[in-house]
């Protein structure tokens, strides 16, 4: 087997003796944790923008043999970016495992960007000009566009080998990874570092999956009542014009997409520090791929694109790719534009794209709704913390305090209550006939030990908020529903029970001083 | 090009292979005293075991004879991963990881199963071994293989204490499901009355590809 930690390049290596040369060991430690702090903060800070525009997208109005070219598309749009989301998930667990070894708590509360456009910490972007013919833009919260798809391959412009490790004004998250495999593989740094923090008490892998029905497009039209195989029906019970819905599933994350023995590792030594940088990197970049070739990988079986390439992919079946607007880096070989392409107005006309504001804050959203752009702001931090919380919880109770808290939240509480809010139409404001966005501010749920009980309050106003709604004539029947289900949602992730047992979120108070 | 007034699920397949068989019961029947409740079709534990219960299909009057006959699910149905009330109830295949999906209806309590339940059988599998393939087939396999035989032994020991009544059937082989529904598992076809029911089942998933009517 060949070892699965990338060499370090020359310049990297060059790096390593400049660090040596020009540094104490502590103050190599030092700026090491603040540089893994920082690398949570770069992979959080991605988590928002890609979840805004993933919601944009109306991905299962038409199903199964149903299935229009403007919906295909945006289905496949939202399973590339959602695979490049759970992905972006793992990085951050990865860098919080790294620190946390090294003795210091991950800091996630409260550190996503404080509003939007945002650039991402100590990002100095000069890649190729975008549309518009400018490189250094902020990144916004907006809907699926050929410009937000520039954004995104902004986020991901791969890393040339050529180019030097930097932690402060990188041009590529790949530089700054660079520059912290450096520090790590300096002698400064030895594996005692590594042990400051149980990996028992760290995310652990088997909190991990790489792929769900989210991430899962299907790549033409699907017989939806065909069995999943070795299953089958009894003859002549379908019309057999289009393959089974497993038959059509294409998975766009893939177990084998990691470099050591698992996606997520714990950390205990430089070995495998380094080793959760290079899956990191690998999965953004592409970086493992071989000289030659033209499609950058990112897992031995071939199978799975870089964040980057997935990106460039849904951005070439636009009709305007490869138009003189973008200018794109010759390495990898851009795909070829597939043809015919589509355009955001074919898209909304399909009504397979919510045409969400650019950039909303919950200030300007009408009053009566604000308590519901609250409550999603909240939700996001309390995730955040409860993310925290995982490295205090008892590694025996660590998969059960995960399922009930990062799985329930994010899959059965934000997801669905983030579809419910677009159904609410604006009526005034702003934002005035555009469908409700989700808003993702540090809003504040107070101390950590507080801040169920912050989301709480949330929470009663925003059904307090959703309820009054029902009585409010400038909404229509199907904002009021919206707003009805976002309310039950709510009433979810706080207070339900099933069967006399709760089967809400988990109360963190217990677990801090 | 697809006829734009179509819905969700049509065309509708003509041939219905189900239309003798009971139909899908929206609520689930009494069920046997102290027995465990279950995740799917022909993963009950015992007689009278299954969404029918004791009084069996309003058609026929006449409960399931043993384990793994059984029409369907016991647990009280959820739609989403981690909504499991508790052992082995979770349904799988949408969200969670490799391990969980290759032992689909296996789970050791409350909150870690997998995915919605009843286990339709259009549904596949997302990580892990089986991804690509029948989330209800694994489930029947491991429960014939896995779940059954650990959970007869407690059975069996609580049958000899006097906690379940002597006279039922725990066989070391499991008995048959409904014939038409053995090469796949509960359809949707048959779940959804012909697609007339789609609210009988909701499973999570904003691709449209849990084979069910979706909560998306």
């Amino acid at each position: 087997m060949p070892d699965p930690i990338t060499p370090l390049t020359p310049h990297e290596r060059d790096m390593v003796a400049h660090i040596e040369r020009t540094q104490s060991p502590s103050e190599v430690l030092r700026e090491l944790k603040q540089n893994l702090q920082t690398a949570i903060e770069i992979e959080l800070a991605t988590i928002p923008i890609y979840l805004f525009t993933y919601y944009s997208l109306l991905r299962n109005k038409q199903t199964g043999e149903n299935i229009e070219p403007p919906q295909l598309f945006a289905n496949k749009a939202g399973g590339f970016i959602m695979s490049v989301a759970v992905e972006e998930m793992l990085h951050m667990s990865l860098s919080a495992n790294i620190l946390f070894a090294m003795g210091v708590a991950p800091q996630l509360y409260g550190k996503a960007p404080a509003a939007y456009p945002t650039g991402l910490p100590y990002h100095d972007p000069k890649g190729p000009p975008g549309p518009g013919g400018v490189t250094a833009v902020e990144i916004p919260l907006a809907r699926l566009s050929f410009e937000q798809l520039w954004h995104f391959l902004q986020i991901e412009y791969p890393e040339s080998r050529l180019t030097f490790p930097a932690d402060k004004n990188w041009d590529t998250i790949g530089q700054f990874y660079s520059y912290i495999r450096c520090q790590i593989s300096t002698s400064f740094v030895t594996d005692a570092d590594f042990r400051h923090g149980a990996a028992a008490s760290q995310i652990q892998p088997y909190n991990y999956s790489p792929n769900n029905v989210d991430t899962v497009y299907p790549k033409e039209k699907f017989d939806p009542w065909k069995v999943a195989p070795p299953g089958h029906l009894p003859p002549g019970t379908t019309h057999d014009r289009h393959p089974s819905a497993s038959a059509a599933a294409v998975f766009t994350d893939q177990a084998d997409s990691h470099a050591g023995p698992a996606q997520l590792v714990t950390v205990s030594s430089k070995r495998d520090a380094l080793i959760a940088i290079d899956t990191i990197c690998d999965q953004g970049e592409g970086y493992a791929r071989e000289q030659g070739d033209e499609t950058p990988s990112d897992d031995p079986s071939k199978r799975e694109w870089s964040h980057y390439y997935k990106f460039l992919r849904v951005q070439a079946e636009f009709d305007r790719y490869g138009s003189e607007e973008e200018t794109l880096p010759d390495d990898p070989k851009p795909p070829v534009a597939i043809r015919p392409g589509v355009s955001d107005a074919e898209l909304l006309k399909a009504q397979v794209l919510f045409d969400f504001p650019d950039n909303p804050v919950a200030r300007d959203y009408p009053d009566e709704l604000r308590p519901l752009a609250d409550f999603c702001s909240g939700l996001f931090q309390y995730m955040l913390v409860m993310t925290e919380t995982i490295f205090l919880v008892p590694p025996s109770g660590q998969k059960r305090f995960f399922n009930e808290a990062l799985h329930r939240s994010m899959i059965w509480v934000l997801d669905k209550y983030i579809q419910k809010l677009r159904d609410i139409e604006v009526p005034t404001g702003p934002y005035k006939g555009k469908p409700m966005a989700p808003v993702f501010e540090n809003i504040s749920l107070r101390n950590q030990k507080d801040s169920f009980a912050a989301l709480t309050e949330l929470g009663e106003k925003a059904m307090a908020a959703a309820a009054a709604i029902q009585n409010n004539p400038n909404y229509t029947a199907a904002s009021k529903s919206g707003a009805s289900g976002a309310s039950y949602y709510v009433s979810y992730a706080l207070t339900y029970q099933s069967n006399g047992y709760p089967m809400h979120l988990p109360n963190v108070a217990p677990y801090w001083p | 090009m697809s006829d734009p007034q179509r819905t969700n699920g049509q065309p509708v397949p003509e041939h219905n292979p189900y239309k003798d068989q009971p139909a899908f019961p929206t609520t689930i029947g009494p069920q046997p005293e102290g027995l465990p409740l279950h995740a799917c079709m022909g993963l009950n534990a015992c007689a009278g075991a299954d969404r029918f219960g004791t009084a069996g299909p309003p058609t026929t009057g006449k409960p399931n004879e043993c384990a793994g006959q059984g029409y369907c699910a016991t647990t009280a149905d959820h739609t989403c991963h981690v909504k499991n009330d508790c052992r082995n109830q979770g349904g799988c295949g949408l969200y969670g990881t490799g391990e969980e999906m290759n032992q689909p209806a296996k789970n050791d309590c409350r909150s870690l199963g997998s995915c919605a339940t009843p286990i339709n059988a259009e549904r596949f599998s997302t990580n892990g071994p089986n991804q690509g393939k029948s989330v209800w087939l694994r489930a029947r396999d491991v429960f014939a293989t896995e779940v059954w035989p650990e959970l007869r032994a407690e059975l069996l020991h609580k049958q000899a204490q006097g906690q379940v009544p002597a006279t039922q059937k725990l066989p070391e082989k499991l008995g048959p499901v409904p014939e038409v529904f053995a090469p796949s598992g509960p359809t949707y076809l048959w779940i959804s009355a012909d697609n007339t029911k789609r609210d009988n089942m909701t499973a999570c998933g904003a691709s449209g590809m849990s084979g069910a009517g979706g909560c998306a």
